[in-house]
């Protein structure tokens, strides 16, 4: 005979207010098989679990119902108090009488009360059919994937690195730095970007626990939390990396110019190349689509230079495999092309830029040689015109979100600009200044006093051409008026946008992606850096947009978790799956196809005792079942159970009310 | 149409070349002018196959019994039979390379009164979709048609339409005829049997009943092929077609104009997941 303990939370006033909780004790205690029913402010608490523990010794109950908040909140608080008292924690029910009653019925007490009643006894009926469950153990594979080698790549990389856990970091391009390395100086100190991020790339070549594989992608991952299998393909250098000394002889002779990704086309890279001097790895790959060897079979001037015959035109992509225990995503941002922006002639006028352009620009290492000038002339601007939110916050044209570091970078490039041409100016049109963050108020206070730049509140409406200049046409809402303004330059701070093959690689990796691309994160606020696949987080820029402090302390925060991932040699894992009966199995295969999560196989088992003969039946990988119960769902044979949701707890659910 | 002389042909022509271990036909019953099933094993029976316009079972049935389990078999299929045979072979419950399949370009059978049978009035896929062999000149797919029936029923009202079905489903005796003459109800052990499956008891109430002719129609919602095997077998000649016709129309109207079996390699409705799919009911 069950013997159910029921406890009701006032959950201060958020339940006690538009439900009766008196009269749901009461309700309880008419059911047959409840012994103690009991009411209290905050179950939650220490006292409150203290009620239950003592409930449990003192009725010798079988199975516990807690009407309280949803079960995602504190459903591990009440198991928790389950165990210490000595009983197997899976015997819990949580009867969501809040976000299920009190919450969504808050004009009808006594509805909302019956309504709570009813799931009372629905959890107390489900909970008579519950059984004793025990956590599963997984084995571990001690070795992250960390898929992106931009700054947020790099710090989770190095962390995991130094806590002696092997990463196998794999970045697209053929040097890692990502977007960072083509900063000039960052914002609100003003250090040089490469003095930072330079130092950080060296430790991640040197590293003894670092694998790293540039100019490479992963093409593959299969297996569940712990237990990955990545392939990666790495795309074909021509160079062989092992005999290269990284002398530049090859690119310095190369006859083939193409436009230079790294200055955003500002100047022309070879197709022989390294993208950046300071880049890591130091080699060059030769970029198939431009070189004239491998498209006509002719040149080769590269492999008559290099010394070390390091050169071999015949290399091919090749495929590679790692068994790894949990993934870092860290793909990082690309440009919003402000092409919509018409009115702005983003494509007519030469003299119109992005911030990253800009950026080159005025780097010390940048095309220009740290100088702004105009693309259409090579002129020094002296009256520069910056428009922030081009794309971002503007649902019409561009992107309903704010890209959230346009504000601060456009203030340091009004600094840089002082800097660079003394006499110049910058006007700045905004729609607001959102400097929150350490020292950014200041920094933006500091580019609006030392630099005189001209805040001016107010989109821009217009651009057109007036002689070698640039009329930007605009409102000072400050004023209330019209203003125009003569640029020599106009830079734009176009939105940042996720990389663009992030719903592929969220289909490839098994995660969910936003409207927008960006991969989402499990929950907003309790957990910013996992995803919903357990075993793969996200850093940086490819969850939302971020500053660089911001992106290390996510990457960190991602390295914080895969340690703890780590931390034992098997992993603890609910039990909460789906098991199949094999007699009843009929092996129609329906439910490998509905299967989210590629949980379920096919094994082949005799088809009678000791019958040579065999027939297929599905298996499920408790590691990788997620426990959803699509395949319970879709099972006709009823073949399948799922732990803790079985027919017969359903059924008396159903039943109950 | 009659390819009696035909399929004895390529039925002794399979036994002589050893490419088969049994064909599965149709023989005269013995005492009227209807047909039956048969399983042949000696070649010396392929004499008595036979069929006519009166070949109306679906032998794809018998694919799930232990006469042709393991076995290579022969096996003549007409339009819907090959549909319920194409779901077989997907839902891996017969192996392709076991099958030496005689599809017909059927112009439709008769019941035992010699009067057309309804479904082959209104079939959309009368030619084999799956064969090594085609008997016929085929006629090509015909548009998907609401018949009369299904028509009258969209005209009652929910309540009354539940009435309805109580009123008729009352007749059931729970025979589970419909069940075992289903080439797709191939499970180990049918849920309605389950001990853990309160809602059909296994007694003869008709709240019993009405709840597993339901879970049946559902089971076979997006895969029922119209061959109507079921209502041939029923001892209570209850209109069990309606049940499937009904899913059969909602399922074409909401999933991409699903018919079931007609594509190689395609699951049942429900067993699929695309892009396309509707999602407008979800709030």
């Amino acid at each position: 005979m069950a013997r159910v303990g029921v406890f009701v939370c006032f959950c201060g006033a958020n339940i006690a207010d538009f439900v009766d909780v008196p009269t749901v004790v009461e309700e309880a205690k008419k059911i047959r098989e409840v012994k103690f029913a009991v009411d209290y402010k905050y179950m939650c608490s220490d006292p409150g679990q203290q009620m239950i523990r003592d409930a449990i010794v003192q009725y010798r109950l079988t199975s516990i119902v807690v009407a309280a908040c949803s079960p995602r909140m504190h459903e591990k608080t009440f198991r928790k108090a389950l165990s210490d008292a000595g009983m197997n924690p899976y015997l819990l029910e949580v009867a969501n009488i809040r976000e299920h009653s009190s919450w969504v019925h808050q004009k009808d007490k006594k509805a909302a009360t019956e309504k709570a009643g009813d799931l009372v006894r629905m959890a107390v009926a489900k909970s008579i059919a519950n059984e004793q469950l025990h956590e599963i153990s997984v084995p571990v594979t001690k070795r992250a994937l960390v898929i992106g080698g931009g700054i947020a790549g790099i710090q989770a990389a190095l962390d995991i690195a130094d806590a002696r856990i092997p990463v196998t970091l794999v970045e697209r391009s053929p040097s890692i730095g990502g977007r960072m390395a083509q900063l000039d100086e960052t914002f609100p100190t003003l250090d040089c970007s490469q003095c930072i991020l330079t130092p950080k790339m060296v430790d991640v070549a040197s590293h003894p626990y670092i694998e790293l594989i540039p100019y490479s992608e992963v093409i593959e991952l299969n297996g569940y939390v712990g237990n990955y299998k990545a392939r990666i393909r790495k795309k074909a250098s021509y160079v062989n990396f092992k005999s290269c000394t990284g002398c530049g002889a090859c690119w310095q002779k190369c006859p083939v110019k193409v436009p230079n990704e790294y200055n955003m086309g500002i100047d022309k890279r070879k197709a022989i190349y390294t993208p950046f001097p300071q880049a890591v790895p130091n080699k060059p790959v030769i970029d198939a689509e431009h070189c004239t060897m491998l498209l006509k079979g002719k040149c080769g001037i590269c492999a008559k230079f290099c010394e070390k015959g390091a050169i071999d035109f015949k290399m091919v992509d090749e495929v590679i495999e790692r068994e790894i225990g949990a993934v870092v995503v860290a793909t990082g941002y690309d440009l919003w092309d402000a092409t919509p922006y018409e009115e702005y002639g983003v494509g007519r006028y030469k003299d119109i830029i992005n911030s990253l352009e800009f950026e080159r620009m005025v780097s010390a290492n940048g095309p220009t040689g740290g100088l702004p000038i105009r693309p259409s002339d090579g002129k020094v601007p002296k009256s520069v015109v910056f428009i922030k939110c081009v794309g971002s916050r503007d649902k019409a044209k561009g992107i309903e979100f704010c890209s959230k570091i346009c504000c601060m970078y456009t203030a340091k490039h009004a600094i840089l600009l002082h800097h660079k041409v003394h006499d110049s100016r910058a006007y700045i049109f905004y729609m607001d200044i959102r400097a929150a963050g350490k020292g950014y108020e200041e920094f933006v206070n500091r580019a609006q006093v030392e630099t005189g730049a001209v805040y001016l509140r107010g989109r821009v409406s217009k651009i057109y051409q007036k002689g070698d200049k640039l009329m930007v046409r605009g409102e000072d809402g400050n004023l209330g008026q019209e203003v125009e303004v003569e640029a020599d330059l106009v830079v734009l701070a176009t939105a940042i946008v996720p990389y663009k093959e992030n719903p592929a690689l969220a289909r490839l990796l098994g995660i969910s992606y936003d409207k927008y691309g960006y991969l989402s994160e499990a929950h907003p606020k309790l957990r910013p850096v996992e995803t919903a696949k357990a075993g793969i987080f996200l850093a940086g820029c490819t969850q939302a947009p971020k500053d660089i402090p911001e992106t290390v302390a996510q990457a960190s925060a991602c390295a914080a978790k895969v340690c703890g991932l780590f931390a034992g040699d098997t992993m603890k894992k609910d039990p909460m799956v789906s098991t199949v009966n094999k007699e009843f199995c009929s092996g129609c295969q329906n439910c490998v196809t509905v299967c989210p999560y590629q949980a379920i196989v096919t094994e082949d088992i005799p088809l009678g005792h000791g019958a040579k003969e065999t027939r297929t039946v599905a298996k499920i990988n408790e590691g990788v079942c997620q426990g959803c119960g699509s395949c319970v769902a879709i099972c006709r044979s009823m073949a399948i159970n799922l732990a803790g949701f079985t027919d017969p707890q359903i059924i008396n659910e159903i039943v109950a009310i | 149409m009659d390819y009696s002389k035909e399929i004895r042909d390529i039925a002794a022509k399979l036994f002589a070349d050893g490419k088969i271990d049994v064909f599965v036909g149709y023989r005269m019953n013995g005492f009227d002018d209807n047909q039956v099933p048969v399983v042949i094993t000696d070649p010396k029976e392929v004499s008595t196959l036979v069929f006519t316009e009166k070949s109306v079972f679906n032998l794809t049935n018998y694919l799930k019994t232990d006469h042709t389990r393991g076995k290579r078999v022969g096996l003549i299929v007409k339009g819907c039979d090959s549909r319920s045979l194409n779901l077989l072979l997907t839902e891996s419950q017969v192996k392709r390379d076991r099958l030496y399949i005689i599809g017909i370009a059927c112009e439709g059978v008769v019941d035992d009164k010699g009067v057309k049978m309804q479904n082959c009035t209104e079939c959309i896929v009368p030619d084999a979709v799956v064969f090594d062999e085609m008997l016929g000149s085929p006629r090509g797919k015909k548009d998907y048609i609401v018949n009369a029936d299904i028509r009258a029923l969209a005209e009652k009202g929910l309540v009354e339409r539940r009435e309805y079905f109580e009123e008729i489903f009352e007749n059931c005796i729970r025979c589970n005829a419909c069940r075992h003459s289903c080439p797709l109800c191939y499970c180990a052990k049918c849920c309605i049997d389950q001990e853990t499956a309160s809602l059909y008891n296994g007694s003869n109430t008709a709240s019993s009943a009405f709840h597993a002719l339901m879970t049946w129609s559902l089971h076979l919602a997006g895969r029922c092929v119209d061959c109507r095997n079921c209502e041939k077998a029923c001892p209570s000649h209850l209109p069990l077609h309606l049940l499937h016709k009904q899913n059969e129309k909602v399922i074409f109207e909401n999933f991409q104009n699903h018919l079931a079996g007609v594509e190689e390699g395609e699951r049942g409705a429900f067993y699929k997941y695309s892009l396309k799919d509707p999602d407008d009911f979800i709030m």
